[in-house]
């Protein structure tokens, strides 16, 4: 860890690089896309983590030299509408910690919300299909349907319809407002993926076609969503913003 | 960490009840700690609106984290922070990236936009008293290349900004931020 006698002013020649580049990463210095390749880095690299966390126990009581300053008094009951605290998710049943995965799986794995939601997904699944007409009973292969539905309310705001293997329809039901400078970024992750995939940004209320010839086929549960990312999507490769609509996918029979 | 409050509640048992879903141990953590985590968001993103973006930001993705939350890795309050100054972090890199402030650019000598330093940064008494061990290995730096560190820990500033602040060039800002991160990772082990 320690490197010997180390050039002091030459990080690149220093035997442990990554120890500086994660002491700024703390302290805050990298650029956006520094920061971006640091934190892409974390999901998977044990001794850069372990960099990370010694720096941020090292240098947290700085924290305490930010005076402390009173928000307005709206910003709790916005976070608890971002969250439905009023009760959305009090009946579920307990849900337990991911047990052993790492990185963006574990991450990923580890959403509470993500819980319990299937259920109640795929009975409005059912229904809209009906409502909405949609023919999934096209011959070849199994067909899939997925409702995006707001994980605070389960609201449905979008439907993903995989008319065939090597497509999806993203097809929305309603506008989904989308914050100045911000996009709207849609992922899937099947069970068995290490990490999340990136389908591209989508536009509010518009729908789209999405090639997926390049992903293996769609599974039963294979879970989409829609979060907030920057203007042009999320730098780091994995959704970095709050999930606005989530939903795991269906196997319709036609 | 130091824990600077004499009571104890417990983060880390709060952050796993988010984990469960305990929709309350998340307003608990939050009443406890905002003013805190605010005051900290504000420092570097020096907006009242911003930083109330980044809490709501951060809090949403601590209730979604919660159950990745390793105490092994460091204490719940902690990493509370890390959460939100994270977010902060990066709100400010992009919105820099986003009017093409040039990291690289020599600054001028004339007056930047920032407003300047307090004194907060240069008292080695408070830093003694408040900041435990961290406060020793500071206070053992150049106080100029202290300043660096606190301005762009507890201030954001990017090494650009750092630069135009204490009116150093950009290199030597950069060469003491590294050598003064040497330094407080010998003296603190």
């Amino acid at each position: 860890m320690t490197p010997q006698n180390p050039p002091r002013d030459d990080m690149h020649h220093d035997g442990s690089p990554d120890e500086l580049l994660a002491g700024e990463y703390v302290l805050g210095t990298l650029s956006a896309e520094a920061r971006a390749q640091v934190e892409a880095r974390l999901a998977h690299d044990v001794p850069l983590r372990a960099a990370v966390d010694a720096w941020e126990a090292r240098l947290l009581p700085l924290t305490a030299l930010a005076p402390a300053d009173e928000p307005s008094a709206d910003l709790w009951p916005r976070i608890a509408r971002s969250l439905h605290i009023a009760g959305a998710r009090a009946a579920g049943p307990a849900a337990k910690p991911a047990a052993r995965a790492d990185g963006w799986q574990r991450w990923w794995n580890s959403l509470a919300l993500w819980r319990g939601l299937a259920t109640g997904a795929v009975a409005v699944a059912l229904l809209l299909a009906v409502a909405l007409g949609f023919r999934l009973g096209a011959p070849a292969g199994p067909q899939y349907m997925v409702v995006l539905v707001a994980p605070q309310d389960k609201a449905p705001g979008w439907v993903i319809q995989a008319s065939s293997p090597r497509e999806l329809s993203l097809i929305p039901l309603g506008m989904t407002p989308v914050p100045a400078a911000r996009s709207l970024q849609f992922w899937t992750k099947a069970d068995d993926w290490s990490g999340p995939v990136s389908l591209g940004l989508v536009q509010p209320g518009e729908p789209m076609r999405v090639p997926i010839d390049r992903l293996p086929p769609l599974q039963h549960n294979q879970l989409f969503e829609l979060t907030l990312e920057p203007e042009n999507g999320s730098p780091i490769g994995r959704p970095t913003g709050p999930i606005l609509y989530i939903g795991r996918a269906v196997r319709v029979r036609g | 960490m130091s824990d600077f409050h004499a009571d104890a509640f417990d983060h880390d048992a709060a952050l796993q009840a988010c984990a469960r879903g305990d929709q309350q141990a998340l307003q608990r953590l939050y009443e406890r700690e905002h003013r805190y985590l605010f005051g900290v968001a504000l420092r570097i993103v020096r907006q009242r609106q911003v930083a109330e973006d980044v809490l709501h930001d951060a809090f949403v993705s601590i209730w979604q984290r919660a159950a990745s939350f390793d105490p092994a890795r460091g204490a719940g309050r902690g990493w509370m922070f890390t959460v939100v100054r994270h977010a902060a972090l990066n709100r400010m890199r992009s919105a820099s990236r986003e009017v093409s402030l040039d990291d690289d650019e020599v600054p001028s000598d004339g007056e930047g936009g920032l407003p300047a330093g307090d004194a907060m940064t240069d008292d080695p008494f408070v830093h003694r008293a408040m900041l435990g061990r961290l406060g020793d290995c500071l206070s053992a730096l150049e106080p100029a290349r202290r300043d660096c560190v606190l301005l762009a820990y507890v201030e954001g500033c990017s090494h650009g900004e750092i630069a135009e602040r204490t009116r150093t060039p950009l290199g030597t800002v950069k060469a003491w931020i590294q050598r003064s991160l040497r330094a407080l990772r010998e003296c603190m082990g």
